[in-house]
């Protein structure tokens, strides 16, 4: 299969689960308990309010015509308009998303500049003070929670130093720290699997340089496993970034998520949530595309 | 009632663990736990975590409710301060700020101090691993009940069965599962169920809480966000067996799929589970926690609850945030060294595979 078949199959693929994620958004105000009426209504409010408040967010219709509008809405870039403030859901949420990618962003190029040299360092070196430093390191990063790391680095920074951690750059790995830990783990305990098979023997055995051997054979097959589950583990930057934005109080969507379901802005609560999600496919199909770039194995599947 | 909860769940899964691993797997056990010094610490790590939980009434000094706001926010012992505190006060009909020099003194009876409300710390920490051990064990418990169940389904029918399981694994696969859980416990409410203490109903401690409240919806939700991981790793298990001679033997002589699925295929994709298990188990710590601090928890008796508490008061009394947050890292290192240990033990060849927070 041509490079350009399989990102086709893989973004039709995509769209069928950007369409799963929309319908489970939208049944999900129909499962939970509470009517989004009563969270809207003033508490005296008679029948003929409450239906005047149906009519006027179109909560009177039945459920697959309010499904279908919602979708064709979609379609069109329209989200709705947020219960609690009228105004367009569309610009809150973009107002809110911008933040929300920057610190993703750089809590991902973090991650991958750190994990994947470290893991190969600690591979290569095992044994060595280098190998047990990344080795610790990977441990407590995996198990510590992030929103409690950026605590004790306000406690420190701010507390104890004077200094502020105010910019979003500064502060940009916290997101990442479960995430990077675990693929410097995933690193050094593939790496090392590899350094131990035939092939790396007999490449060695005919004379190959070293670095040659490491770097382009065995890190190349180490990739490989390696950009399957940074794409699986995307959504622990996500969270991650939700959570930073809750201990720092920027308005990012992961607060605006928070504040909608606080509200029961049910708006809110599903075009973010539809956000969230397809951000996260799309991100999927990127790194399936640079997976079958590094593994033309994948395509011919 | 929590011993009956405990052992209807895991009953089934100790039976199945003792006909699932063969004495060569417990030998390989015996042999890397001698061998490595970090299966030991985290072994001695997560026992500890256990009987802290289980004992908890006996253990923890206070009742971890009480408040006693004589003794706000005083500081664990070696860690007495001075602070300056500020009060106003009328002088001749103007209103005047004094800044006092304080002494505040940690109290004996107090070792890790108390919080803004005069709890004591040592209490709350103990009583809340009670939370996070119990929300792990059951949301584990719930994801991989419920995950096992759909990939074994799925790898052993394949085709349509398989595509149709399969993609709704991918929509889920689609939310972060921090994000899905916030959304869920928001949205169905923060239920939780009162359980009795075995050990203050029996009488030993009767000064201590009656009752604890384990978080249901938590559990629920964490359990549900997670059974992807636990039916990609089954799914993977059913379709390796299912060429097996002897599963076509089985059907050969007219076994249905059911009695297949229960009796062959599972018990052979247990020792993968088990590891996936255990590494899920510390994730959904974590997860748990940060839901508590986001204010998503059906208690507050929890570690993260105790974080998000203690964060308006860094400033004067950085130990509520700080002592809650090492149990975390404590019990989670251990729980994870305990998962490296079953890994390089039994080789399951999951690498990777398992939900973070």
């Amino acid at each position: 299969m041509s490079m350009g078949r399989f990102l086709l199959r893989r973004i039709l693929q995509g769209v069928f689960v950007i369409w799963g994620v929309v319908t489970v958004v939208f049944l999900l105000r129909f499962v939970t308990p509470g009517d989004p009426i009563t969270f809207i209504a003033p508490l005296d409010a008679g029948p003929q309010v409450r239906e005047n408040i149906a009519r006027e967010l179109g909560l009177h219709k039945p459920l697959y015509v309010q499904y279908f509008e919602y979708l064709v809405g979609l379609v069109q870039g329209d989200m709705g308009y947020s219960y609690i403030q009228g105004t367009a859901a569309r610009s809150r949420i973009f107002n809110r998303l911008p933040a929300t990618l920057e610190l993703a962003i750089a809590a991902s190029i973090v991650a991958i500049v750190i994990s994947i040299p470290l893991g190969v360092v600690s591979a290569t070196r095992r044994h060595d003070p280098a190998d047990y430093a990344a080795t610790t390191f990977s441990l407590v990063g995996i198990s510590t929670p992030n929103f409690w790391l950026g605590i004790m680095l306000v406690l420190v920074l701010a507390v104890g130093l004077g200094l502020f951690p105010t910019s979003r750059r500064a502060i940009g790995f916290l997101p990442g720290t479960y995430f990077t830990a675990l693929i410097t783990r995933l690193t050094r305990s593939g790496m090392l699997d590899e350094l131990g098979k035939t092939y790396v023997r007999a490449s060695r055995a005919k004379g190959l340089p070293e670095t040659l051997v490491r770097y382009k054979h065995v890190l190349r097959n180490t990739l490989i496993p390696v950009v399957t589950v940074l794409g699986l583990q995307m959504g622990t930057l996500i969270g991650g970034a939700v959570i930073t934005e809750a201990v720092f109080n920027w308005p990012g969507l992961g607060t605006l998520v928070i504040e909608a379901i606080n509200d029961r802005d049910w708006v809110l609560i599903q075009g973010s949530l539809v956000v969230i999600g397809a951000g996260f496919v799309i991100v999927n199909i990127l790194v399936d595309a640079t997976y079958a770039y590094i593994n033309p194995q994948v395509r011919a599947e | 009632m929590i011993w009956e909860l405990l052992s209807t769940i895991f009953g089934p899964v100790w039976k199945l663990l003792r006909g699932g691993v063969s004495p060569r797997t417990v030998r390989n056990l015996r042999k890397e736990f001698r061998n490595s010094l970090l299966a030991k610490i985290g072994v001695a790590l997560v026992v500890a975590a256990i009987l802290v939980a289980a004992f908890a009434p006996l253990l923890a000094p206070h009742d971890p409710t009480n408040q006693n706001l004589d003794k706000s926010n005083l500081p664990p012992i070696g860690f007495s301060k001075e602070t300056t505190e500020t009060s106003s006060e009328m002088v001749n009909g103007s209103i005047e700020v004094v800044n006092e020099t304080v002494f505040v003194e940690a109290d004996p009876a107090h070792p890790l101090g108390t919080d803004s409300l005069g709890r004591d710390m040592l209490s709350r920490v103990i009583y809340g691993a009670r939370t996070s051990l119990l929300v792990g064990l059951f949301g584990t418990a719930i994801a991989a009940i419920a995950g096992v169940t759909v990939g074994l389904v799925a790898g052993y029918y394949g085709g349509k069965v398989d595509d149709a399981l399969m993609r709704s694994a991918d929509v889920m696969l689609a939310f972060p599962s921090l994000v899905l859980a916030v959304a869920l416990v928001g949205l169905f409410g923060k239920a939780a169920v009162r359980v009795p203490d075995p050990l203050v109903a029996i009488g030993i401690e009767p000064g201590m809480p009656a009752s604890f409240a384990l978080p249901g919806t938590v559990i629920l939700v964490v359990g549900l966000v997670n059974w992807v991981w636990f039916a990609r790793v089954a799914r993977g298990e059913a379709l390796s067996i299912e060429g097996e001679e002897y599963v076509k033997a089985a059907r050969s002589v007219g076994a249905d799929d059911g009695f297949i699925l229960r009796k062959h295929v599972l018990p052979n994709s247990v020792t993968p589970i088990l590891v996936l298990a255990t590494i899920q188990i510390a994730a959904i710590i974590l997860l748990e926690s940060a839901l508590s601090f986001l204010g998503f928890s059906g208690t507050t008796l929890s570690w993260g609850f105790d974080i998000a508490q203690g964060r308006g008061y860094l400033a004067s009394s950085w130990w509520i945030s700080t002592v809650p947050g090492v149990a975390i890292v404590l019990t989670v290192i251990g729980i994870n060294l305990v998962g490296d240990w079953l890994r390089d033990a039994l080789d399951p060849g999951i690498e990777g595979e398992g939900g973070g927070p």
